[in-house]
């Protein structure tokens, strides 16, 4: 794949006023790239080929796989929730609460709020948007990201309600207590993405010179994220996959975290009407979902708690997310002549994020 | 770390069929109603001795084992008949209290398979009708079953005399006895012993269950015949099968964390009754055979016109939809031909792996294999598809969308099916316009972490357990339009996409049920007795 430059997630239309902003969001995208090709010259052995590639610098238009090979989805429900106990339903509550300043612990590059009237749920809010692009707007384009909370939060919000002093403060009470924008959670963000990427194309061996393949051990060995979420071994082990059958992999444009679907079948609503128009793509668009919310269609004098899933009421906003798949898109030579040597494992910690250089202050998914 | 030492089953009150399997040609299924309750407590006082008991089947299962190793071939004139049953939640109700049913674990059997929990396993809504389960001949909305019974020979006389002794009858247990609504025999297909309607061999994969069946710990109820595997790495029984804590499959029971495979619990049960019960998923599956091979005539014409696809049989495009050939050899080990010899070997013919090359199984000593091709799905992949039947319903080792290999072991189930109807000899001339099918019969200790989440989270969607298509076999949606991504067979050429709107898999019936142990049934169920250790 080669690309001319990066689109902003979602091909959102943000920045589409400015070609200063639209080439300082690509040339972002690009040293987070640059980033995980200058950590694979850590990590390789000397002789090998990066199997990881930015598509602006040294993209090639040598024909990639068609069809699924690219596509990485998991569940969007925090899997730190669930309970092993056969027949037991998930801690939902814990996974929701909705604090001023505190990340949200829905770690699934997928977060929401709830909003209720009395004690009836009226909307659920989804969103996957990397917190980074938010830093971005904030120092780039502080006009837009007010007018982007104003959207989608509440009309009133003020820029300094954002800021903490001359930083943007993704914990504020918009963001937090009264609202999701954007993901919060400290490794939710798009250079954590990309990073897990390039890593995941390195081919790893045990202390017995075993090549490590299952997905958690994987994770584990190669410090690039939770073993615990679906998310990182899901995507650690579609792209490592990928590497070992000798591809040449990268990240699809536009680069970003998407909502794939929401699975309706156990929905209902009283008298078996159809739940039409109660999933609402907010922003980005439908094969690029950046923000949905559940809510009843305009006109409707329901609410989300008349909605039951599998004969259950809806009480929390996680009962949706169980049924949200989320993905990223790679994308893979067809061509597979890499075979690069084993690398040892490096525990469960990842290189220090200073050692990178280009991003310090963007947290991996492995260095939390 | 030393291993977590395998909990004692206790195998003399534990129905036989859960764990161990019927495995028998005949399989006669009986659906009741409860008339009255005094009428069933008094059938169920007479019959309960002659429910078949784990013991029972095991010792009969080792000992057909033992006589087919020594001559080499089925044992003649060795005959077994088994009985076993299963209540809903609404006999639970009646025969002990609200309070009890209510109390065992899982929603989905609380529920009950009602017309919503079908339309959550999308299954089809007959023409003119809302409900999908309006036109079923067993289990349809407001007329569900409150006793399941199964009946099991190796011979229909001997099936057919022990489903007299033990069924309800107005002169033995009065006229308030349980009434039947429905009963249909299930058959082995003569033409083709061990295969579904389709063609295909069924019932190759099934978990190793943990656990003792005696005092001595040399006992296992799953015999071992691979070296143990290291901490943090899915261990295995045999090639193939992975062993999974008896909780996952019934209660009281230590069962499998989902994130490291190792034991927990057992969970607390709210009565003492419930312990060694587990729940009993049952669905009639109608199968359009002249209609699937029709398909597979006409797509594998059309598919072998591409680059990828020179030389597709329908056979091979149906081995595709399927993961395996007809005879059960796995196109993770034989990707472009069957291989009958392979797939009559047990310990090769369920050793691969999706995620992974597969390496020659670490044996016992005193084990070896054959010498086949092995599985390289990683490096050569991939061979079968990630939407192939075998794949949605057991992704083995590849990573999911809910987690690594170990949620999987949470999510397996024991399958004790059985083929109904005639086979349909000549499938390309046409549908004869005979029901045929699958009894399709699972246990479990959760409907819904299991039989549910395979069928609609797996089998049912595009993407999950990872993305590639639909269960072309078993997968429903509303639309009934499926899609699936088939590997080119010739390596280096690009996948195709194959869709149908046609389903040749139809739910005509079902239920949800609990199998209770034989004291629960004697303690509990006959006797009315309230259970004094109840919480």
């Amino acid at each position: 794949m080669k690309v001319t430059n990066f689109n902003p997630p979602g091909n959102n239309t943000d920045l589409a006023g400015s070609a200063t902003l639209q080439q300082k969001w690509s040339d972002k995208l690009s040293g987070y790239f640059t980033s995980g090709e200058d950590r694979l010259n850590n990590l390789l052995a000397a002789g090998s080929t990066r199997q990881f590639y930015n598509p602006l610098t040294r993209g090639s238009t040598a024909p990639d796989v068609a069809g699924s090979a690219g596509l990485i989805t998991w569940n969007g429900f925090p899997r730190k929730f669930l309970s092993s106990t056969p027949g037991t339903a998930p801690n939902f509550e814990d996974a929701e609460p909705a604090t001023l300043g505190v990340a949200r612990p829905q770690d699934e590059y997928l977060e929401w709020f709830v909003r209720k009237s009395g004690d009836k749920i009226t909307s659920v809010e989804f969103t996957c948007e990397g917190w980074d692009y938010y830093d971005f707007l904030a120092v780039e384009a502080s006009a837009v990201l007010v007018q982007i909370y104003r959207t989608f939060i509440d009309p009133t919000v003020q820029l300094t309600e954002l800021m903490s002093g001359n930083r943007y403060n993704r914990f504020n009470k918009w963001n937090t207590e009264r609202g999701a924008l954007h993901l919060t959670e400290r490794a939710n963000n798009l250079f954590a993405e990309v990073i897990l990427a390039a890593e995941a194309t390195v081919r790893r061996k045990n202390s017995s010179g075993a090549e490590v393949v299952a997905a958690g051990p994987l994770t584990t060995c190669s410090g690039f994220g939770d073993h615990l979420r679906n998310s990182d071994p899901a995507i650690g082990a579609a792209v490592n996959k990928l590497a070992r059958q000798g591809r040449m992999v990268t990240l699809a444009d536009p680069v970003g975290l998407y909502i794939d679907r929401l699975d309706l079948d156990s929905f209902s609503l009283p008298g078996n009407v159809p739940l039409t128009d109660w999933f609402r793509v907010l922003r980005g668009t439908a094969t690029h979902t950046l923000r949905a919310v559940f809510a009843p269609p305009a006109g409707s004098s329901q609410t989300v708690s008349d909605v039951m899933i599998d004969e259950e009421p809806i009480l929390f906003g996680g009962q949706i997310a169980q049924h949200i798949t989320m993905k990223i898109v790679g994308v893979a030579s067809v061509s597979t002549t890499v075979n690069n040597p084993l690398v040892a494992c490096i525990g469960p910690i990842l290189l220090s994020a200073a050692a990178v250089g280009a991003e310090p202050e963007l947290p991996t998914r492995g260095g939390q | 770390m030393p291993a977590a030492p395998e909990p004692l089953l206790d195998v003399a009150d534990m129905q036989g069929n859960i764990l161990a399997g019927f495995n028998k040609d005949h399989q006669l299924l009986v659906a009741l109603n409860i008339a009255e309750v005094a009428g069933t407590r008094r059938w169920l006082a007479r019959v309960w001795p002659q429910i078949s008991t784990l013991t029972q089947v095991l010792q009969f299962n080792s000992l057909f084992r033992s006589m087919r190793a020594q001559t080499g071939s089925e044992p003649v004139g060795l005959v077994a008949s088994w009985f076993n049953i299963a209540f809903s939640h609404d006999a639970i109700v009646k025969l002990t209290s609200t309070n009890e049913a209510d109390a065992l674990p899982g929603r989905a059997f609380r529920a009950g398979l009602s017309a919503q929990r079908a339309r959550g396993l999308a299954d089809p809504v007959p023409e003119g009708e809302r409900d999908p389960t309006a036109k079923w001949v067993v289990g349809s909305a407001g007329s569900a079953p409150d006793i399941f019974v199964i009946i099991a020979s190796d011979r229909p006389t001997e099936l057919e005399a022990l489903a007299l002794r033990v069924l309800p009858n107005p002169s033995q247990d009065g006229v308030d006895a349980p009434r039947m609504v429905w009963k249909e025999l299930g058959e082995t297909l003569p033409n083709l012993p061990g295969h579904e309607h389709f063609g295909w061999k069924d019932g190759v994969s099934q978990p190793g269950v943990r656990g003792l069946v005696s005092q001595n710990p040399e006992v296992l109820l799953t015999p071992r015949i691979l070296q143990s595997a290291p901490d943090g790495e899915v261990e295995f029984a045999h090639p193939g099968q992975p062993l999974v804590w008896p909780g996952n499959f019934v209660l009281g029971y230590p069962h499998t964390d989902r994130n490291d495979g190792k034991p927990l619990g057992p969970a607390p049960l709210a009565f003492d009754w419930f312990r060694n019960g587990s729940f009993l998923v049952f669905r009639r599956l109608n199968q359009n055979v002249a209609g699937f091979a029709q398909f597979l005539e006409q797509q594998a014409a059309s598919l072998a016109k591409t680059p990828g696809f020179a030389g597709l049989t329908p056979m091979q495009l149906g081995s595709l939809l399927v993961g395996r050939w007809p005879s059960g050899a796995p196109l993770s080990r034989m990707p472009l031909a069957d291989d009958p010899v392979l797939a009559a070997d047990r310990d090769a013919n369920n050793d691969f792996l999706f995620a992974s090359d597969s390496p020659l199984p670490n044996f016992l000593p005193g084990h070896s294999v054959a010498s086949f091709p092995l599985a390289f799905e990683a490096t050569k992949g991939p061979l079968c598809p990630h939407a192939a039947h075998i794949f949605k319903v057991n992704p083995r080792d590849h990573t999911t969308d809910v987690g690594p290999d170990f949620d999987t072991l949470t999510r397996r189930i024991l399958r004790r099916g059985s083929p109904f109807g005639p086979p349909l000899i000549s499938p390309l001339g046409g549908d004869d316009g005979v029901e045929r099918g699958l009894h399709f019969l699972c246990y479990q200790a959760s409907i819904e972490d299991q039989f549910e989440f395979l069928q609609k989270r797996w089998a049912n969607t595009e993407l999950g357990p990872t993305p590639g298509g639909h269960d072309i076999i078993i997968g429903q949606t509303k639309s009934m339009e499926r899609t699936m991504e088939v590997p080119a067979i010739v390596r280096g050429q690009q996948p195709e996409v194959v869709t149908t709107p046609t389903q040749w898999v139809t739910p005509t019936g079902g239920g949800y049920f609990f199998a209770p142990s034989v004291s629960a049934i004697r303690d509990r169920f006959a006797s009315g007795l309230p259970n004094e250790h109840g919480g």
